[in-house]
């Protein structure tokens, strides 16, 4: 029987049957579970267990039925580890956790991402096109390069198909236009007459400056932003270590998206996170 | 006429709501005054002083914070906290990850400020680092210091100091010579004789006595082969060790009575389960693990209407009174 999501539990173990370099030290794995399921939702998130060496959280870029898709950057010993992985073997994985990006009907689709934060947005963009006019939906990407691009040809491929609005960006201009993704994004927000909702995903500081430059327009309506950039334990709720303050609310139940009203009550948005031991670091 | 019935109806429920909510469920644990006996258990959302303060706000009658030791702590590698549902229960092998004391402060200062009542879980791995931790926080109006003997997750400390009773009776007494917050001494259920242990903190002075801590448990995974938590072993906690740390507070409250409060704790997933521990003896309880839902403020306040309901139902006027109700 299909389920309506996985359910919360050990780690269920899943079977790589693909993987390929995506771009720059990052690859896209896709992992076949035991089980089916209806959906995994745009900005829900997985904790993938590498056995023996490591667990951490880790975005959603696809799923169906039982097809899980991933992508993972070389970040710490547990991301090498799992991309040492090869074709048969097999992960853990729990999940599906959090809550999802909530798109609005018709308005103009901002999805703003960097890095990591393109995998949830794949996703969405996989949902907001079953049903969302193309001319609405605009991606914005930046990376510091053209080889750090994540789902470069994908994008560039629905931007070909006119089925999505890409724009493009690297710092050194080897790919898109020379700078970063605001730039595109203002230029978009002065001459838009219409709603947007801005859906953002990548390191915290990058999106704390979107978020001070959605708040000048009135036409933003909404900022739904993915803060899972926190370092997490359970993922379910129990142990707090991602907890933003004043608030209490747990990144992995209570986010990891967060729109505009609830971002403007959390402190620690791009200021501070905890550590592992439970320690402030600022970001 | 239907309309009028559904009236009926909606009037009553708002009766029985209305009557309930203007119940005292006020709880005493020794000296200290509680506002209802739903204890925040340590090591659940007690990292940072937001988790903790929303728990307290949604209803709780006070709050204990994670263990708090002499100095910043990673803990142990994940996976370290996990689901097993077919048991409804949770696997951790945290290990006592914590900022330390002197940085923790800050949090539990907030928390103060708040006017949250606030108990400090404390440990150690031997007799100085206990005294250490106290000895820097005991300024601040903390409501007690529980003393955390059993945390399973430790190669030192914890549990090993948990299961001698010299080493607890010598712990306790340390820290009661420090001082005048009450000592809450947590024992862990992986021991043979638990009276022998609780005997022990009571002869060393603690103030009350906190039953039981996760039980040793492992998970391995069949297809890899491999224990599943990154430090291997760990504790169980959640619906599968209620029916243990209910016996283990029958047992203490028939063994020691009224000479000790007994603060039940394990596997309380509804209102059902607290009464049942306040009937073993326990004058207060605690609970962890059935608050990593969506929304623990729901969860409490519907142990509370539980709570009330039955005293309603058995004439109930106060929890003192449901305590120890299963000894005849």
């Amino acid at each position: 029987m299909t389920k309506l999501t996985i359910p919360n539990d050990k780690p269920l173990m899943g079977k790589i049957i693909a993987k390929e370099e995506e771009c720059e030290d990052t690859y896209k794995f896709l992992i076949e579970l035991p089980i089916k399921a209806e959906r995994a939702l745009p900005g829900q998130f997985i904790m993938l267990w590498v056995p023996g060496v490591d667990e951490f959280p880790l975005g959603i870029a696809g799923f169906e039925e039982n097809i899980l898709e991933i992508g993972i950057a070389k970040m710490g010993p547990g991301s090498e580890a799992m991309i040492d992985k090869q074709i048969g073997d097999y992960v853990g994985i729990r999940g599906f956790f959090g809550k999802s990006f909530k798109p609005i009907e018709d308005v103009n689709h901002l999805l703003i991402g960097g890095g990591f934060g393109m995998t949830p947005l794949k996703l969405l963009t996989t949902t907001l096109l079953e049903k969302e006019k193309a001319q609405n939906i605009h991606v914005f990407e930046g990376a510091r390069t053209k080889g750090r691009l994540m789902y470069l040809e994908w994008f560039q491929e629905l931007h070909d198909k006119e089925l999505v609005n890409f724009h493009v960006c690297t710092d050194d201009g080897s790919y898109g236009y020379q700078g970063f993704p605001t730039v595109d994004l203002e230029k978009f927000l002065q001459e838009s007459t219409s709603p947007s909702v801005l859906y953002v995903a990548g390191p915290e500081k990058m999106m704390k400056v979107i978020f001070n430059i959605g708040k000048k327009y009135p036409k933003v309506i909404d900022m739904q932003m993915s803060l899972a950039d926190r370092y997490m334990r359970c993922g379910f709720g129990v142990c707090s270590y991602c907890a933003v303050d004043p608030t209490g609310w747990r990144i992995c139940v209570d986010g990891p998206v967060f729109n505009t009203k609830q971002l403007e009550q959390i402190s620690d948005f791009g200021t501070y996170k905890r550590l592992e031991t439970g320690e402030k670091l600022r970001i | 006429m239907k309309s009028y019935i559904k009236y009926l109806k909606f009037s009553k429920a708002f009766q029985v709501t209305f009557n309930l909510s203007n119940m005292s469920l006020e709880a005493r644990v020794g000296t200290l005054k509680l506002r209802n006996p739903l204890l925040l258990a340590s090591g659940i959302l007690g990292t940072t002083y937001s988790t903790l303060q929303r728990v307290y706000e949604a209803g709780l009658g006070a709050v204990i914070t994670k263990s708090i030791g002499p100095r910043s702590r990673s803990g142990n590698p994940n996976p370290s906290v996990f689901a097993l549902k077919d048991i409804k229960s949770v696997i951790n092998s945290v290990g006592l990850a914590n900022p330390g004391y002197s940085v923790f402060r800050e949090d539990i200062g907030i928390l103060i400020e708040n006017k949250i009542p606030t108990i400090v879980s404390v440990f150690g791995e031997n007799q100085e680092e206990y005294v250490e931790v106290v000895k820097g926080l005991q300024d601040l109006p903390i409501l007690a210091f529980e003393v955390n003997l059993s945390c399973p997750n430790t190669e030192k400390g914890g549990t090993q100091i948990g299961t001698d009773p010299v080493a607890v009776k010598e712990i306790i007494s340390a820290l009661r010579k420090e001082t005048e917050i009450p000592l809450w001494a947590k024992l862990t259920p992986n021991v043979s004789d638990i009276l022998e242990i609780a005997d022990a903190a009571i002869k060393g002075g603690s103030d009350a006595i906190v039953a039981i801590n996760t039980l040793k448990a492992m998970v391995i995974d069949i297809q890899t082969k491999m224990p599943v938590l990154g430090f291997k072993r760990g504790g169980l906690s959640g619906a599968a060790i209620k029916p243990i740390g209910v016996r283990y507070v029958y047992d203490l409250y028939e063994h020691f009575g009224e000479k000790i409060p007994i603060i039940g704790v394990g596997g309380i997933t509804r209102g059902e389960d607290i009464i049942e521990y306040l009937l073993a003896g326990a004058t207060a309880v605690e609970m962890g693990t059935s608050l990593g839902v969506a929304y623990p403020e729901n969860m409490i306040r519907f142990f509370q209407m539980k709570i009330k309901k039955y005293m309603k139902e058995h004439a109930y006027t106060s929890i003192q009174e449901i305590t120890g109700g299963a000894h005849k």
